[in-house]
């Protein structure tokens, strides 16, 4: 039994990677740094590490916002398992 | 630091893996919000996609690094004003924030926001509005434009969709001398996080953020596009970007920028399963409701 | 020292918040409850009570304010009456199950439609099983020990469950009577300071009242049902300790009346309780052999303790102030009914109704309502319908 309606059991989180059909790729050479791709990412899923931008596949659900909103198209959508 | 740099860097306090659609703006105004908002905030969550997409957790597990609740449909002001009052006594530093669907904001929880404002409750409340009770499949609320076909409203031999016009909540507050007011874009970052962080540094009243949320998943667009929406509704003003406090509506540079040329509202419209049955007539009727819209908006600017 | 005063009810309830501390008290008007807000408010604005008065758009969100102070830990109050309550049932079911231990006042009135202020129980009723503790004061005195002693059995913590304190609108929450007014330091010798779960904490961030599995549900269901069976003993416990430290006792759970020898009973709620017993009398002073018995606690029900003193009686009625649609028949008695059924007594059972929308229960109905109770025992059956307490059945007397 329970009383009190207090949650402590850990942060609820979903494997939203496997949802994707496609998977964004950057190609660093025509990448800016912009940081564009991490702003409008509604997952968080983008890093900018070591003046390189990638994406934490873990949770990246494949929306294409990314790929979309790059002002140079240096994201390409391959898709998964090929 | 800028906003890129200050995103990248800032904690995401929401769990990194929830089941909002793909190309949800609601999840990216959520994520973006908490992290200007920061740490030492309470949250609420009323029923809506984000409660629906798990923000507020599920079972016993929670969604949020910050502690989060969720009110009912239409109390989340008036919940938040009770976790505001008395956390105020204990640490007035920590900001109550509701997280509240168009449905729980402008329709059923219209009243109780109403009420804060007027009471001045120190709270920050946010409506992501994606036009509809989304999460239930679509249904037409108060903030569902002229014309669109929602599963309430929808258009068939006898019917054009919905025959009401979009209601205008961010405005309202501001005639009610709310202590601020904003309009947000997912589109538009920068001002979003400028207008987010106004808003945390109000203490003397309620902040009423406004974001304009694009929905692919029921406003029929394919979930690449949401940002390319919600910018087309600024662009053709059918969404203005704005802030008002203190007696003063200040529009926003973007919508400014856009005001200068505007686009026709049936750019905004082109490419919505929502819309497609729409004629030249019912595009007409809601570019007219657009300029008056923003005929209001900019007298009040002066 | 305890002072003697001339209080209406309304006057008590707010007196008894005082008393209690409470942190919050969200008030939002409404007949016949408001002067309990008005009182507060005044004596905020004259520094005789420091809580935070909150005044909302409606009694939907009084309730959720409070929730969310609730949340927070504090001890909160407020007051409502028949459309308030039904406005805020949302919010009042919500706080009950998120296991909130408020204490409210609510000063009972009949249901719309049509149109009424006026008195009757149909509100407090309607809302039996939205989780809450309910009880029911006879007097004035009532109402303001009542609120005191809520506090201590809301908090409890085998219970943690909002009470409602309800007495007759208008009957009680309008009449003025002579009251002992207990003095802060015996209220707080009674009433600890409130240690309330602040379930909000920055610094331990938790999920809250989210969604939840039905698995989760049940558990949740089963220990509010665990802690309203246990509240029947802390009910009880508390007046019990409420009469040691003040020197008068509110009965617990049931008050009985003349019911040692009696073959035929009475069952009453509220302030009627009173007129009841002068028309007891009357009838014991005509050789009839009946006695009372007022249900103070209607949530949780005290079913076994009715039972027992139900057993090997001739008759059993029950005065209702309200009406239990799809029976012929009020809702306490539906309550005695179940009551009887436990505990496997078979006897000859009526319900009489009166009092709605404040009409008058008079020593004259319930006279008449005694007299069919012991037809009733002389039948040796139940009656089918429902007595209804109004000029008809009057005037059948005369005939």
């Amino acid at each position: 039994m329970r009383r009190l309606p207090i949650g402590r059991d850990g942060m609820y989180v979903i494997d939203t990677g496997s949802w994707r059909q496609f998977r964004p790729v950057v190609r660093q050479a025509d990448c800016t740094r912009c940081g564009i791709c991490l702003m409008y990412c509604p997952v968080n899923a983008v890093r900018m590490s070591d003046g390189e931008v990638s994406f934490d596949l873990t949770y990246c659900k494949g929306c294409g916002i990314c790929k979309i909103e790059c002002p140079k198209k240096a994201i390409d959508w391959v898709e998964e398992g090929c | 630091m800028t906003v890129v740099e200050f995103l990248a860097q800032a904690e995401d306090l929401v769990s990194p893996g929830l089941s909002a659609c793909q190309g949800c703006a609601a999840e990216l105004a959520l994520r973006t919000a908490m992290k200007v908002i920061g740490p030492k905030s309470v949250v609420g969550i009323p029923p809506g996609c984000v409660a629906g997409f798990g923000a507020p957790g599920w079972g016993l597990k929670t969604g949020m690094k910050v502690p989060v609740c969720m009110p009912l449909l239409g109390n989340s002001a008036s919940l938040m004003s009770g976790i505001k009052q008395a956390y105020a006594a204990k640490d007035p530093e920590v900001r109550v924030v509701a997280f509240a669907g168009d449905g729980a904001t402008v329709d059923a929880g219209f009243q109780c926001l109403s009420a804060a404002a007027e009471r001045r409750e120190n709270i920050i409340y946010i409506c992501y509005d994606n036009e509809g009770y989304m999460n239930t499949g679509f249904q037409k609320s108060g903030t569902t434009p002229h014309g669109a076909h929602m599963s309430t409203t929808p258009s068939g031999s006898c019917s054009q969709g919905n025959a009401a016009f979009k209601k205008d909540l961010p405005l309202m507050l501001a005639m009610q001398d709310a202590a601020y007011v904003a309009t947000l874009s997912v589109s538009h970052i920068p001002d979003f996080v400028d207008k987010l962080k106004k808003a945390c540094e109000v203490t003397d009243g309620l902040s009423y953020l406004h974001i304009l949320s694009p929905c692919p998943t029921g406003w029929g667009t394919t979930p690449e596009l949401s940002i390319e929406y919600a910018r087309k509704a600024v662009e053709t003003l059918y969404f203005p970007l704005y802030e008002y406090s203190r007696g003063t509506f200040t529009i926003s540079k973007p919508t400014l920028r856009a005001a200068a040329k505007a686009k026709p509202v049936s750019e905004f419209l082109a490419g919505q399963r929502r819309f497609r049955h729409l004629c030249e007539a019912d595009a007409l009727a809601l570019q007219e409701h657009v300029d008056r819209k923003w005929g209001i908006l900019s007298r009040l600017a002066g | 020292m305890a002072r003697l005063d001339a209080l209406t009810g309304n006057e008590c309830a707010a007196q008894a918040a005082r008393l209690c501390r409470v942190d919050t008290v969200v008030g939002y008007p409404i007949t016949p409850q408001s002067s309990v807000v008005e009182s507060i408010a005044a004596m905020v604005a004259n520094g005789k009570m420091s809580s935070k008065f909150i005044t909302p758009e409606s009694e939907h969100s009084v309730m959720s304010i409070l929730k969310g102070a609730g949340m927070m830990g504090e001890r909160v109050f407020t007051a409502t009456s028949g459309q308030g309550l039904a406005y805020m049932y949302e919010p009042y079911f919500s706080m009950s199950t998120a296991r909130i231990p408020m204490v409210m006042a609510l000063a009972t009135r009949e249901m719309i439609s049509p149109v009424t202020v006026w008195s009757g129980m149909q509100d407090a009723h309607s809302v039996r099983d939205a989780g809450w503790i309910h009880l029911y004061a006879a007097d004035n005195q009532e109402i303001l020990d009542s609120i005191i002693q809520g506090y201590l059995i809301a908090e409890h913590p085998d219970v943690i469950i909002p009470v409602h304190v309800c007495y007759d609108g208008f009957y009680l929450s309008h009449q003025t009577a002579e009251v002992v007014v207990p003095d802060q330091e015996a209220v707080d010798a009674f009433l600890p300071p409130c240690a309330l779960t602040q379930m909000l904490d920055v610094n331990d961030p938790a999920m809250v009242d989210s969604n939840t599995p039905g698995d989760l549900m049940m558990e949740y269901r089963e220990d509010h049902l665990a802690s309203m069976r246990r509240a029947l003993d802390v009910v009880a416990e508390v007046d019990a300790a409420f009469a040691a430290g003040f020197g008068r006792s509110h009965a617990g759970l049931l008050e009985t009346y003349r019911v040692d020898d009696a073959e035929e009973i009475v069952v009453t709620i509220g302030a009627m309780s009173g007129t009841a017993k002068d028309a007891v009398d009357a009838a014991r002073a005509k050789g009839r052999s009946v006695g009372l018995i007022r249900v103070r606690c209607l949530r949780p029900f005290p079913a076994k303790a009715l039972g027992a003193l139900l057993a090997g009686r001739k008759a059993v009625g029950v005065v209702d102030r309200s009406v239990s649609f799809g029976w012929s028949a009020g809702i306490v008695y539906q309550e005695t009914l179940a009551a009887l059924g436990l505990a496997g007594i078979a006897v000859p059972t009526l319900s009489a109704i009166g009092g709605l929308g404040g009409a008058d229960i008079r020593e004259e109905h319930l006279a008449r309502v005694l007299d069919l109770i012991h037809d009733c025992a002389l039948a040796g059956r139940s009656r089918q319908d429902a007595v209804w307490m109004n000029h008809e059945l009057l005037s059948a007397q005369r005939r």
